[in-house]
């Protein structure tokens, strides 16, 4: 039972711009500062992606800008600085751009809104949430910087290459690699930053979803982005423990002397080790408990959305709402129990990597009904083309191709010729890319306007939408391809392998490609920062949709509603019926007509 | 503007599925050559889950295209006025399914299910039998002893240690002559490094063609990867690990007497399809994408002899 109280909006005194827009407490400012930051690291992973495809084009070219940065490599990426490019492409936008995006920026500003709550229950955690991603936006900053260079080891960062440390007292530098010393200190910190941020968050959001929705607001009244959103915190909540215990553990290695992860035995050049008895596969298992799981908080918080902006839009209710929010629960259960496919081919024993394989299999179970219901709600549709509703669309159809290619990688006898390869990196960035980051977009141009009171371009949106999405299927869909043929990670030269030699055309068509979707979505920030001066004032609900949020003013007051809203309906009543005006109905709506996409559980 | 935006998502799924029908026939675009005992079975199962993941995009993504393109909202808003399907006549046969949800969604649930559980189910041997280490006897078999080396994985080369050419002779001649002291001293290989061993010759894996081969993978500094893409191997090398890996070779890629690969047995040419890489495929540092190797299969024994005496009497000329 829920109980939302009631009393008007708090007679405080006005707060200055410190108070109100800095260090807020209201759950909508946090989302939104969250959303700002998300959008400049999603530059900064955005441009270290294409040093990475430039050197991979052009691997023995003079690179037109940065022949200045290497002067003394001929003008030329060094292998480490290509090897700290794609280690922190990966850390940025995994840590500093999917996951706030998701669950920092509509966590928190969908959540109270959605459930008729006025505020988080903990507002003032809910802020330091957000503050505690400073020091980490700082330190992963600082990084690139460090002695050594930047964190090269890849964002999996597996030991020993990048927790070997001189013996303590001789200084942070690793005898392993020059950039897991100083740099590989600051990544770990950084996360440890990241992930306490989202621990706390997660607390919160269950809290609030269990505690807090308004009267009427069943659970099975709840939209999907509000169930994704609910499931996805307690996978942060029981997996970033894990990690966080890991990254504790490489600090420890690679500052105090221990030895969790390194064996004994060790040699490098001259250098050797005679005290160990670490293991790195340890490592692996622990960073995997939870990488695993994240992956699932990355496309979860999408899926919610994008199935309450495709209902939106066909003017459809939900298909299959219960096998919706079965198949989240499913996914994150199964989530939990398949981190080891990571590892086939990693020297654990094979007999477990069968264990995994089936569990991992079966994952595509629950992600196929998803998609077969988004088709359900489309059929018999009165589809909307709008900027929002395009990429939700997207996401449905290229989240097929991210699903079905994950099928081969769970097969472990075609993951010994497919791991390491770019078939993995192709399965990954359509997940990733074309599915959560185009959900993002779809939900970024879907509640703008709750957001900010004014419309981004539905134009521009469109553009952004044809070119990215054309652009993105040719810079992914032919790293399949690479794949199949071997091409492996990590590679800044392809050129030294008879077998790589040959794809070297196909990288040049991606990297193109890759140049273009970047510089496609400066159209989008643009756009983006315009609107919020100049974009058209809109109303309470410029959507026609059903959620609560939708029946507050755009933007939402302080304290969200003016009065507590009572909940009569689910969210999915669209859909036209003879004779009635309307297609659809808020959830607050008692009096609407049965008919309309009426609730049939 | 609908059907601009359904044909928009048709066309490029269509270029992505052409690309996918037009790769295995581009020179370098597919799977290199399969030449080992694994690569038969590897490539079959991916070519069935192939064929099943393209059957499926191919369903779902015509039918997002099609929902598309027949349900966009008219100028006004409206609902659009639908003329009759052809599709729905092609499907009368199913129409009691779909038009019952709970069926259809019983449907879709099982369906998937069983597809799963059998690709599941059916690949647990081929997997035994590339990895299982009880599985190893069975598949070199009692009487006979592979090829072995050991293969040290360093930043940045690949070092492979061989038997000297007597000691190897003796382990390949073993199926004859089944002498028990030879037994032995192949099971002490990996203990010990006796004087007489073929050491260190960076770069290069000699093996035989038709004969199995052992190999003892390690690491003294990081992760690395043994990757042999021609033979469907990839295994990881850890530090603190000694790890087993086995293949038998079905084709050969060097030539009598001169011992360059790249050789093909068919058209006696050379031929840069016959050079078999030995690629890192863990990241171990700057020097990673540097760490590359050339697989050699022999012919004959007697060449692979011939090749081993004359590498021992180099290793010894440099000592």
């Amino acid at each position: 039972m829920s109980v939302s109280h009631s009393h008007e909006a708090h007679a405080h005194p006005e707060l200055g711009f410190l108070r109100k827009y800095v260090f807020s407490t209201d759950h909508k400012i946090i989302g939104i500062q969250f959303l700002f930051s998300s959008v400049i690291f999603l530059l900064v992973g955005g441009a270290l992606a294409l040093l990475v495809r430039i050197q991979l084009a052009w691997p023995h070219a003079e690179i037109p800008i940065l022949r200045d940065w290497f002067p003394d490599n001929g003008g030329r990426m060094p292998e480490s600085f290509y090897n700290m490019a794609f280690s922190m492409h990966a850390s940025a936008m995994i840590f500093f751009v999917i996951i706030p995006f998701l669950t920092g920026a509509f966590g928190n500003f969908l959540i109270p809104l959605m459930i008729g709550a006025r505020d988080m229950a903990f507002p003032a955690l809910n802020m330091m949430s957000y503050w505690f991603m400073w020091p980490a936006f700082v330190l992963i900053m600082a990084s690139f910087f460090a002695e050594g260079g930047g964190p090269a080891s890849g964002w999996t960062a597996y030991p020993t290459l990048s927790s070997t440390a001189l013996p303590t007292g001789q200084g942070y530098q690793s005898p392993a690699a020059p950039n897991s010393g100083h740099g590989q200190i600051y990544w770990l910190c950084a996360l440890l930053c990241v992930g306490v941020s989202s621990m706390m968050g997660s607390v919160n959001y269950i809290t609030t979803i269990i505690n807090m929705r308004a009267p009427g607001m069943t659970l099975y009244r709840m939209p999907m982005s509000i169930w994704a959103m609910f499931i996805t915190a307690i996978l942060q909540a029981f997996a970033l423990p894990v990690l966080t215990v890991a990254l504790i553990m490489q600090l420890l290695d690679k500052t105090i002397g221990t030895n969790f992860f390194l064996p004994d035995g060790l040699i490098f050049g001259n250098w050797s080790t005679n005290v160990g008895s670490g293991q790195p596969l340890l490592w692996q298992h622990l960073f995997w408990f939870y990488s695993h799981p994240a992956v699932y908080i990355m496309i979860l918080p999408a899926m919610g959305m994008v199935s309450d902006i495709i209902s939106t839009f066909a003017r459809r209710p939900l298909f299959g709402y219960r096998a919706m929010i079965l198949s989240v629960a499913g996914i994150a259960g199964l989530g939990f129990i398949v981190w080891g496919h990571h590892m086939f081919q990693s020297g654990m024993d094979p007999r477990l990597g069968t264990a995994f394989m089936v569990a991992t299999v079966m994952i595509a179970l629950p992600s196929a009904v998803k998609v077969f219901n988004w088709l359900g709600t489309c059929y018999k549709g009165n589809i909307r083309f709008t900027s929002a509703m395009l990429f939700a669309l997207a996401f449905v159809s290229l989240f097929i191709i991210g699903g079905l290619s994950g099928i081969f990688m769970a097969a472990t006898p075609v993951d010994i010729a497919i791991h390491d390869t770019y078939f993995i990196v192709a399965h990954i960035h359509y997940v990733l890319f074309t599915s959560s980051l185009f959900g993002i977009f779809a939900a970024i141009y879907y509640w703008f306007p709750k957001m900010f009171g004014r419309m981004m371009s539905e134009f521009w949106g469109k553009v952004h939408f044809a070119i990215s999405f054309v652009a993105a299927n040719c810079v992914f869909f032919p790293m399949h391809i690479l794949g199949v043929a071997g091409q492996r990670r990590r590679i800044p030269d392809i050129t030294a392998t008879a077998f790589e030699r040959p794809l070297l055309g196909l990288n040049q068509f991606i990297t193109i490609s890759a140049l273009v979707l970047g510089t496609v979505q400066l159209i989008f920030v643009i756009n983006f920062f315009f609107s919020l001066f100049w974009g058209k004032v809109c109303g309470r609900n410029p959507w026609d949709s059903n959620t609560l949020e939708w029946t507050t003013t755009s933007p939402a007051p302080h304290g969200n509603f003016e009065t507590t809203p009572v909940v009569y309906r689910w969210p999915y009543d669209y859909g036209q019926v003879e004779g009635q005006a309307e297609d659809n109905a808020l959830q607050t709506d008692k009096t609407a007509p049965p008919g309309i996409g009426e609730q049939h559980h | 503007m609908g059907k601009f935006w359904s044909l928009l998502f048709g066309a490029t799924m269509a270029g992505c599925f052409g690309l996918f029908a037009v790769a295995p026939f581009v020179d370098g675009w597919w799977m290199p050559e399969g030449v080992s005992s694994h690569s038969d079975r590897i490539d079959f199962l991916f070519y069935a889950i192939l064929g099943i993941t393209g059957f499926f995009f191919v369903l779902t993504e015509a039918i997002l295209v099609g929902f598309l393109y027949r349900y966009g909202t008219t100028a006004d808003g409206t609902p659009p006025k639908l003329a009759p399907s052809k599709v729905a006549n092609l499907l009368k046969p199913i129409t009691k399914v779909l038009n019952d949800p709970h069926k259809i969604e019983l449907a879709w649930t099982i369906i998937p299910a069983a597809i799963l559980l059998l690709i599941a189910f059916s690949q647990v041997s081929i997997w035994a039998e590339v990895k299982y280490q009880s599985r190893y006897t069975d598949f070199v078999g009692k009487d006979t002893i592979p090829v072995v080396v050991e293969i040290s994985a360093r930043q940045f080369e690949w070092r492979v240690r061989y038997p000297s050419k007597s000691r190897m002779e003796s382990f390949l001649n073993y199926t004859e002559k089944k002498d028990p002291t030879v037994k032995k001293d192949f099971e002490s290989f990996a203990k010990l490094t006796k004087f007489d061993d073929v050491k260190n010759l960076p770069q290069a894996l000699h093996v035989l063609k038709g004969h199995s081969v052992l190999i003892h993978l390690g690491t003294q500094d990081v992760i690395h990867s043994l990757n042999l893409p021609h033979m469907r191997i990839k295994q990881d090398a850890l530090p603190g690990k000694i790890i087993p890996v086995w293949f038998i070779p079905t084709k050969s890629n060097t030539q009598k007497g001169t011992w360059i690969d790249g050789f093909n047995p068919d058209t006696k040419k050379f031929d840069d399809h016959h050079i078999w890489d030995i690629a890192c495929a863990e990241l171990c540092g700057w020097g990673h994408y540097r760490m590359v190797g050339r697989l050699f299969v022999h012919e004959t024994k007697e060449d692979f002899l011939a090749w081993l005496e004359h590498a021992e009497k180099d290793a010894n000329a440099k000592n």
